[in-house]
């Protein structure tokens, strides 16, 4: 017997029997159920129904077309060496004992002629009130000026 | 005489003798563990990233992660649990980066046809598409609203259902760390939802 034979007699059934002594059986049933979903829905909070709705929406798993290729070329991207990503790397690792270089020669120059000053003065007192001239750098000066001197010649 | 037949032999390596292969110089296997994981990272990409570009750039910084880390992988854990865990920090940091640009407000998702309320009832079938990506739009704009870290843990503990021990595995918290993150992540999302439902009701008003 199928399912919709079994209704249309059930149907036949409840329409023989008298109005008056017709059962709300099925209507309270249904009332109730509708009542009960009703609960479940209120008493339960957003939050939970939220979750509940969010845990059952199916996954998407989808993959787009060749995106393996896609990867792999990208890692074989990466495998090439470019000499110029090299390059920028090596000068940014060289900033900081270029960095430390520079200080220490900075403070090199900056005490170096005190400490030479102090040394002259400690070995030679009269040496300190007269002017220093060192020899070396009015070698230097010759030499440098040399070629200039020669042109007042020429003149 | 018995006739003997030839089956072909299993070429199925394991994805632990498949790194080392990798690390040991042919690159091109790694081909065989992206196909082998990809359609698991991109449903867990999905999740997090509504937009297809942001969950396939997503996707591509994963496997490009795996690949150059994949000498520090000693095989003490099964390859797919560091994978996971990989894929999953990925998918934080760069939730991180995108927390400062929403693509969609809770207005945009208020509908004119049906209560938010209803539609939460009403779960679409598959067949359904336009349903279910409106669903899905829903959803995405809920989880939103909180904040990063509040999403990783509601996406692994409520939606995927992963347990306080397994979730501390993957993010690399302490399972302390986990169960506050979790406690605040309730605490933000119901606070989204409420703001959701609100709005909706000053508008039906």
């Amino acid at each position: 017997m199928t399912a919709n034979e079994i209704e249309k007699k059930l149907l036949k059934l409840a329409k023989s029997v008298q109005n008056d002594k017709r059962a709300s059986v099925k209507f309270s049933a249904r009332v109730m159920t509708r009542v009960r979903e009703q609960h479940a829905l209120e008493t339960s909070s957003a939050d939970e129904r939220f979750l509940k709705f969010a845990r059952n929406l199916p996954g998407n798993e989808h993959v787009p077309y060749a995106f393996e290729k896609r990867i792999m070329a990208r890692i074989r991207e990466l495998l090439t060496p470019d000499p110029l990503a090299f390059w920028s790397r090596m000068l940014w690792r060289a900033v900081a004992p270029c960095f430390g270089v520079m200080i220490l020669a900075a403070l090199f120059s900056a005490k170096e002629p005190t400490a030479a000053f102090i040394d002259q003065a400690a070995f030679d007192p009269a040496e300190t009130t007269t002017e220093t001239v060192d020899p070396e750098s009015t070698d230097f000066e010759t030499v440098m000026l040399a070629s200039f001197d020669d042109l007042e010649y020429t003149w | 005489m018995q006739a003997t037949e030839t089956f072909p032999e299993t070429d199925v390596r394991t994805d632990e003798e498949l790194v080392g292969i990798v690390v040991g110089g042919d690159v091109d296997c790694f081909e065989e563990l992206i196909t082998r994981y990809q359609p698991r990272v991109f449903g867990m990409a999905r999740k997090y990233f509504r937009n297809e570009s942001d969950a396939e750039d997503v996707v591509q910084t994963i496997f490009t992660k795996t690949f150059q880390k994949l000498s520090s992988y000693k095989g003490t854990a099964p390859f797919e649990h560091w994978f996971m865990r990989l894929s999953v920090n990925a998918c934080y940091d760069a939730l991180r980066r995108k927390r400062n640009r929403p693509e969609h407000t809770i207005s945009d998702m208020l509908f004119d046809d049906e209560s938010w309320q209803d539609r939460l009832g009403n779960i679409p079938d598959a067949s359904d598409r336009v349903g279910l990506e409106e669903a899905r739009e829903l959803v995405y704009t809920v989880l939103d609203q909180v904040s990063a870290r509040a999403r990783i843990v509601l996406t692994l503990q409520e939606l995927e259902g992963r347990t306080i021990k397994e979730i501390a595995e993957i993010t690399g918290w302490s399972e302390s760390l986990v169960k506050v993150q979790a406690f605040r992540a309730r605490k933000e999302m119901r606070a989204a939802v409420e703001r959701f439902l609100s709005r909706e009701k000053r508008i039906v008003t």
